[in-house]
This record gives structure tokens, sequence and C-alpha cells, in this order.
């Protein structure tokens, strides 16, 4: 028996229009690009609608209604489900259709398809928690089986979703890793009891992704026979075959003249041929298969280039600059607590910006080169920075703000109590239980982009003042360590 | 192998980038066993060991020393040149005013006199200057002709207001070449697009950098470092060309910003009286400084002490200062009308009459320094593979290739 486990994987990006300094406190509004560039989100969103995401997804569909056998993952980023409600919500529609076939899977991530488990866990926490509840919200499914932004991935980001739950986590098959091994089976990550990995087979999945309409290639054109017997060769090595790609691979960065959608109307039945060779969900073949040896990946491994790191995206100073930068930023954007400062934070994560910043000129420049709506790195850093500094100000400017107005508050009290030893801690308001369903971190959060005035607050909160009064004699405990 | 190559300049006389690229193309072929000889239009030192023929001496036509203030003489068929004629009775010089045009052909009826004395297998010609000599150089010896365009008349108008003599030179030198040589893909295009070359006919040779270890000089400007200045760098000869008052008016720009940036004009030319007024007139005085003409130590000194260069120029055929600047470890912003731009990809580009995204690349630039930081570090080992080697052998491969019909 051998299963074939393909997940497509969707995702736009927010891109940063050319946000000049000039622009810096007067523009709020870093992703509105409307010219006729790539960096106009709308524009790109319509047209790859038009070149893949329509026409795939009927495809799909009709795949699925042919045949009951076939079944196929999905991962989405939050910034790719948003956007296509802006802007193409029959997409959005047409997915829906596809996951409610109930053979249609649909895997965790992070909203903003961003590196944050590597910067800062908490926030990645979030991030993951948001884009199940839209997952929920929109398809109404729970993700079982984890993926990472650019496939990235650690051992200990393995322990960490073993501990969140999940049954498998995906991550590049690699040899480095693999050694003489099969990435056909399951593994274990060292440290963890139950989680599964499922490895990609790069060569298999890269002949569609890359290579398909490569005329160079000593296998152009491939057809769905010989591409199927590829598949079949490995009966008796392994259990799974495991075919990981964007899903833009179907006429975006394979277009439609290299013949990839009759392929892809091909594939299934010519697979399904072999009596012993069918489909699975991720799901579905974690919970089939046991793992058969352990993949212990001490350092990032992601689908990448050659080299199979994160250098794409922090290979170079601009881009460790700018990733500095942003986390850097996270403590104060957090207790602004205004919602549309998160977001725009967050939509700052996405990876891509930081992948635009890629000099790595060999053969894997070229490919950054081709998928950059900037002229040059230096470009797509600029626009970044700027756009940071702008909401840099902004976030600082709440936070100075308030630091202010509770300053002036327990100068108030202190002056009310006869203490003169002042404190300048937090108001208790700021530590709520963290039951709010968003930004649960934050536990400020207002959800009509208004902070909560802190007047509002004393009203709302009769019990502040009588805890002004009296907080000075209470020892001052950092906020980090209460929590613990 | 044996070259006859016309030139107007040779180092080290003080002049701009043709002598540079003509210095390290010779030497490069010289080194690779091609035998260059030399031709200038006048007596000077020359740097380098290379056979050199002056054509003022033994013709009793001899050039005073003309001193050459930045920018070079030629850039105008109009402009005056003045050359000793010969000598009176004291030995004092007699002086002779010619046009750089009259100079042109003096040269090329040299030219025609020493083609018929050397030996040789391909004709070299620098620029327009010396197309005419060129030209008759293959007259009088029925060798193929080279004409290397280190810049045309387009470019030296910055538009298409171009000098009709200069112009008129360079077509029937394209007319007569069998091969025209461009220092860049955007020259090449000019030459198509302006002057009706067959593309066929263009072959493009980048010019070259030389990777020189570069001695840490004693800083400059330091009473504005000492402000906490930034220093954003202009170096070049000031004509319309150049695009220095595009750079004046992203000055305007960058100060209505950041007030504590400061910009220096180094060099010369016919326009410094209408940037000074310019700067006059955008309320600019305090914020723009003229250094006049600088050269060697003293230019390196500003390449090394500013933060930013910028090469405004509106139309430039290669550029090689960007590179200057980055082997004295300054990032650039380089103009997308420009040569260099094609092979050097560690710089910030902007159109030249984009003054609003050049304000804001300098001072992103100025805000970022890990930016130019790493333009510098990435830069350099780029400037490796610019070599002057890999020039010369291009042009080696094309002699060859022009002499494999040729019976001798």
């Amino acid at each position: 028996m051998l299963t074939v486990c393909p997940y497509f994987h969707v995702h736009q990006p927010y891109r940063v229009k050319k946000y000049r300094v000039f622009d810096i406190g007067t523009d709020t509004e870093y992703f509105n690009d409307d010219s006729e560039t790539d960096l106009n989100n709308r524009r790109i969103v319509e047209k790859v609608a038009n070149k893949s995401y329509r026409p795939t997804n009927k495809i799909l569909k009709e795949l699925l209604d042919q045949h009951p056998e076939f079944r196929f993952n999905l991962s989405f980023s939050g910034t790719a489900l948003d956007q296509f409600e802006a802007y193409a919500p029959d997409v959005l529609e047409s997915f829906q259709e596809l996951v409610a076939t109930g053979r249609v899977e649909i895997l965790a991530d992070t909203y903003h398809h961003s590196l944050a488990f590597f910067y800062s866990v908490p926030e990645f926490k979030r991030q993951v928690q948001k884009h199940e509840r839209r997952i929920k919200q929109l398809f109404g499914v729970k993700p079982r089986v984890f993926r990472n932004t650019e496939l990235s991935y650690r051992n200990d980001l393995a322990k960490w979703c073993e501990d969140n739950g999940y049954l498998g986590i995906m991550a590049e098959g690699w040899e480095k890793y693999l050694g003489w091994r099969s990435p056909n089976f399951l593994y274990h990550p060292p440290g963890c009891s139950k989680i599964k990995i499922l490895l990609k087979n790069y060569k298999l999945s890269d002949d569609i992704a890359f290579r398909f309409g490569n005329k160079q290639w000593s296998s152009w054109p491939l057809s769905a026979d010989t591409y199927a017997g590829w598949i079949h060769s490995n009966h008796g090595d392994g259990e799974t075959v495991n075919l990981f790609m964007d899903y833009e691979s179907f006429g975006e960065h394979q277009w439609a003249d290299t013949g990839i959608f009759d392929f892809l109307r091909a594939l299934p039945e010519t697979l399904l041929r072999h009596p012993d060779t069918s489909f699975k969900t991720a799901t579905e073949t974690v919970q089939a298969y046991d793992a058969k040896g352990e993949y212990d990946v001490p350092d990032v491994l992601t689908w990448a280039d050659t080299d199979r790191d994160l250098t794409a995206w922090n290979g170079n100073d601009i881009q460790r600059d700018a990733l500095a930068a942003t986390y850097k930023m996270e403590e104060n954007v957090m207790k602004s607590g205004k919602r549309d400062l998160i977001e725009k934070w967050r939509k700052l994560q996405t990876s891509d910006h930081f992948y635009y910043m890629c000099t790595k000129w060999s053969n894997d420049g070229d490919v950054h080169a081709y998928f950059s709506p900037y002229e040059s790195p230096y470009d797509a850093y600029i626009a970044f920075m700027n756009a940071l500094s702008d909401l840099k100000l902004r976030v600082d400017h709440v936070v100075n703000e308030q630091v202010a107005k509770q300053a002036a508050e327990s100068e108030v009290v202190s002056q009310v109590s006869g203490s003169t030893d002042f404190v300048p801690l937090a108001p208790p308001s700021v530590n709520p239980p963290s039951n709010s369903r968003d930004d649960a971190e934050s536990g400020r959060v207002s959800h009509d982009n208004q902070t909560i005035k802190p007047e509002e607050k004393q009203r709302l909160h009769p019990l502040q003042n009588i805890w002004n009064r009296f907080k000075s004699i209470f020892p001052v405990v950092p906020r980090s360590n209460q929590s613990t | 192998m044996k070259v006859l190559t016309f030139s107007w300049e040779y180092p080290p006389a003080k002049n701009g980038g043709l002598g540079v690229a003509c210095f390290g193309l010779t030497r490069e072929l010289l080194h690779d066993g091609v035998e260059v000889t030399l031709v200038l239009p006048k007596t000077q030192a020359i740097k380098g060991d290379v056979r050199v023929l002056f054509a003022d001496t033994e013709r009793l036509v001899r050039m005073s020393e003309y001193e050459q203030s930045f920018p070079g003489p030629y850039h105008h068929a109009t402009t005056m040149v003045d050359s000793v004629i010969g000598y009176d009775a004291t030995g004092k010089p007699i002086l002779r005013s010619r046009t750089i045009l009259e100079e042109a052909h003096r040269f090329a009826h040299q030219a025609a006199i020493i083609a018929r004395m050397e030996q040789f297998d391909v004709i070299h010609a620098h620029d327009w200057t010396s197309y005419l000599a060129g030209i008759a150089a293959k007259i009088a010896s029925g060798k193929p002709l080279v004409l290397h365009v280190h810049a045309t008349s387009f470019d030296q108008a910055a538009g298409d207001n171009v000098d009709p003599s200069m112009h008129q030179i360079e077509l029937e030198g394209f007319a007569m070449a069998d091969r025209v040589v461009a220092v860049s893909n955007y020259t090449r295009n000019m030459l198509i697009n302006k002057h009706g070359v067959q593309p066929d006919k263009i072959e493009v040779v980048h010019n070259g950098c030389d990777a020189e270890e570069v001695v840490a000089l004693e800083p400059t400007l330091q009473a504005l470092r000492d402000q906490g200045k930034k220093i954003v760098l202009y170096h070049g000869r000031i004509s319309i060309q150049k695009g220095v008052d595009y750079f004046v008016h992203a000055a305007r720009r960058v100060v209505d910003v950041d007030p504590n940036v400061v910009f220096v004009i180094s060099g010369w030319g016919d326009m410094i009286k209408q940037v000074i007024h310019q700067v006059g007139e955008m309320g600019l005085s305090e914020h723009v400084r003229f250094a006049g003409a600088t050269w060697e130590q003293e230019r390196d000194r500003l390449y090394q002490s500013v933060d930013l260069f910028v090469m405004p120029s509106v139309s430039e055929p290669f550029g090689l200062v960007p590179l200057e600047a980055l082997q004295h470890g300054t990032p650039s912003i380089i103009t997308k009308q420009s040569g260099v731009a094609e092979v050097l990809t560690h710089a910030l580009k902007v159109d030249f009459w984009d003054v609003d995204q050049m304000a804001n690349q300098i001072l992103s630039a100025l805000r970022y320094p890990v930016m130019g930081e790493q333009i510098v570090k990435e830069g350099r080992l780029q400037l490796l593979g610019l070599s002057w080697q890999k020039a010369a052998a291009k042009m080696a491969a094309l002699y060859r290739n022009l002499l494999q019909y040729a019976t001798s």
C-alpha cells in the first residue's frame, strides 16, 4: 500500500507600497498601493485569481466529484484569506466548497505567514491561535497538523506543536538529516512521544512545482503517466509520498500553456489506476502509519533554495536589521492595545518582506529577483523600514500617553495619600483574566480601534481608586514575574 | 597582435574617466601579450609601461602644457586650446589657439603620417576626439578600425540639442568603423536609436575597476563632523550632463525633513555659476558646500569622510565615480540613466528626474546606516568581478575576430 499526501500552500502577503521617509507620521496606510505595479495587492490577487485560483479550484472540485478516493491538504495564510475576502470573494467561496467535501484537510499555520517562532514564541502562539479561529470561522474545521512558514522547522517547534495538541507536523525531507533514509515514511522528533513528522519528498514535489515547464529539463514534457510511474516506483520503499508545494504552482509559477492544468486533471486517475495506490490527508496519514525513526533537526530547516535554511530571509545585514527592529517593538505594540496597530505590525512580520531584501546573487538570487515586486532589495528595505518607523512612532505615542496618564493619576493619588514615593506601576486593569478572545496577551484590546480611555476605566473599575490609594503599601513586583 | 591606439588623454595627467579607462585597458592588454602602441595628441608624462607616440613631436607641432581645470577640454567642439606652433628666435614659444575641432583634425593629419610609418594589425580609437585620427589611420593603412565610445554627443548635451560638429564626426566615424565598442548597454542603445548604428556592429565592453588596497587617509570636513552633521557628496564635472541641478533640488527636499544634512559639491564646470545661483535661490547656502575641483588624495579624503555619494547624471555612458566611492567605503545613489547601473547591483538606483525618490533614498540611507554598510560590504566583493582584465580579454577577442579574415 502506498498513499499520496498532496498539500498546496496558499499565500499572498500584504506588500508594502513605496513608503517614503516623507510619509512617516502622515500616512497610516502601508499596503494600499494603487499603481499598475506589482506592489498593488488588489491587482496581484485579481491577477493570480484569474491565472491560478479560479481555474485550479474548478479542476480540484471536478476531481473530488469524480474520484471519491481523491484527497489533499490546503494551508492558507490569514493574509491570503483576508485579501480573498476583500478582493475576490468568489475564490474564498470556491475554497469553502472544496473543504465542504470533507476530503480536503486544512493545516495549521501562522496567521501572518511569519517567522515569529524563531523570534518570539508568545507572538507566534498568538498568530497560530488567530489563524485557528479564522479557519474555524470560515471553514468550520480545526486543524490538527501543523506546517510553519516556508516549511521552516526545528526540533523545538515540533515539541511546541506536540505540547499544543497537534498530531503531526510537516518538514522538508532533507538528506542532511535523513541520511540514507527515505522521506516516504513518518518520523518522530527527538524528545517527543506522540507527534509525527511528514517529510516532503522534494524531488517529486519540485518536479511539478519548479521543473514542470522547463524545456531544458531532460524529462520535459512531463506526462501524468510518467509521473505516476515515478510515484509507483516507491512501492516497497515507503508508505506515503508527500507532495508539498505552493498552490500557485498551478497557473502562476507554471503557466497554463505549460500544460500544468491538463497534468493536474489527469493525475489522480492515473495514480489510482494502480490498485495499491491511493490518497490520504495529513491527519489520515499520521493516523495510518507509525513513525519509523527519529528526525533530528537542531538547526532551522526550510524548503527554500539549495541551502534549505533561513538565509533567504535573514542572511544579510539589512534583513537581520529589519527583523530585529520588528520584534523589538513587540512589547510596546502589545502594550498599546490598539487593534489596528497590532494588525499592521503583524502584517509587517510576513516573511515575504524580508525575502524581498535578499541579496544572494547565486542561482538562488535569480529566484528572488523574479519574485520581488521591488526594483532592488534596498528599495524593499527602505519601504519596509519607513513603514515600520511610522508604526513605531504611533505605537510609542500611544504608550507614552498611557504612561503619562498613569503617572498623572498616581501623582494625584500619592498627594492624596500623603505619600512621597512615587511608584509608576501599571494599574491593575492591565492584567485582567486573559480570557479576551483576541490577542489574549494584551488584555486591553478594544474592538473598535479605540483604546479604553483611562477616565472610562475608572468608571468601569470603581475599585481602582482604592487600589491606587493602597498600592504603595504592597511590594512592587515586575509584571513579567507576576505571570510566572 | 599589434594595435595602434589613439586616445586624447592618459594618466597621470588629470582627466576624467576616458584616461582611466584607456590606462586600465592598455595595461591589461599588454599583460595579455597584445602589443599596444599608444598615440596621444601632445607630449605628456605617461603612467606605466607602454610604447607611446606623441602627435606633436618631430612634426614641429608642440602643444603647451595645457592647464586643465576640472572639466576635460573636449566636451564642446569649439572649446579653445592653446598650442605651441613653433618657437621664435629667443626660444619663446609661439602660441596659437585652436578649437578642439581643429585639434582633432590636426591629430588626424598626424595619425595618417604615423599609420604609414608604423606596423600594426588593428586601429583602436577612443572617444570622438580620436575618431578622425582613427579614420585617417584606416585610410592610410587599410587596417580594420575599432571605435570605442566612452560618451556620445547626446550624453554631453543631456538631450537632443547636440553639438553639430561632434555629431557629424560621430556619424562619419561609426560609418567607417569596422566595429564600435560601447561601454554599456545604455550607450549601445543610444548608438542604435540616436545614431542609427547597426546593432550587430556594436560590442559592449563594460569598464573595469582596479581593486586597489585603499589607504585610510586623514579625514576631512572635520568641523562638520564635529557638529554631528551627515554629509552627502557629489563629485564630478559640473555640467548639464551630470545632473547637479537635480541633486540640489533633492537637497532642498532632504533638508526640509532633516536640517542636519550637509551637501558637498566637489568639481568644476560650465554650469558652476548656475548651480551656485540655484543653491542661493533655494535657500540652501547653509547646507551646501562647494569644494572646488578636487584631485587624488584630496578627492579620496572626501570619499572617505562622507556618509553617502550621489551620482545624479542625466546621461552617463558608464560612470566610474560610484566604484571609486565604494573602494573608499562609501555607498552610492546612482541614476538608472547610467552604464554602471548595469554592473553594480549594490547601490541605490533612481531616475535622474525623480527628485522626490532621490531625496527619499538619501534620507533613508542616512536614517538606516546598516544599509550603507551592507552596500559597501557586498559591493566591494562585486568590484572584484569588475576587472579591467575581463574588459581586456573581451577586447582581445574582438581584435582576433576582426583579423580572422585579414591577409597579411
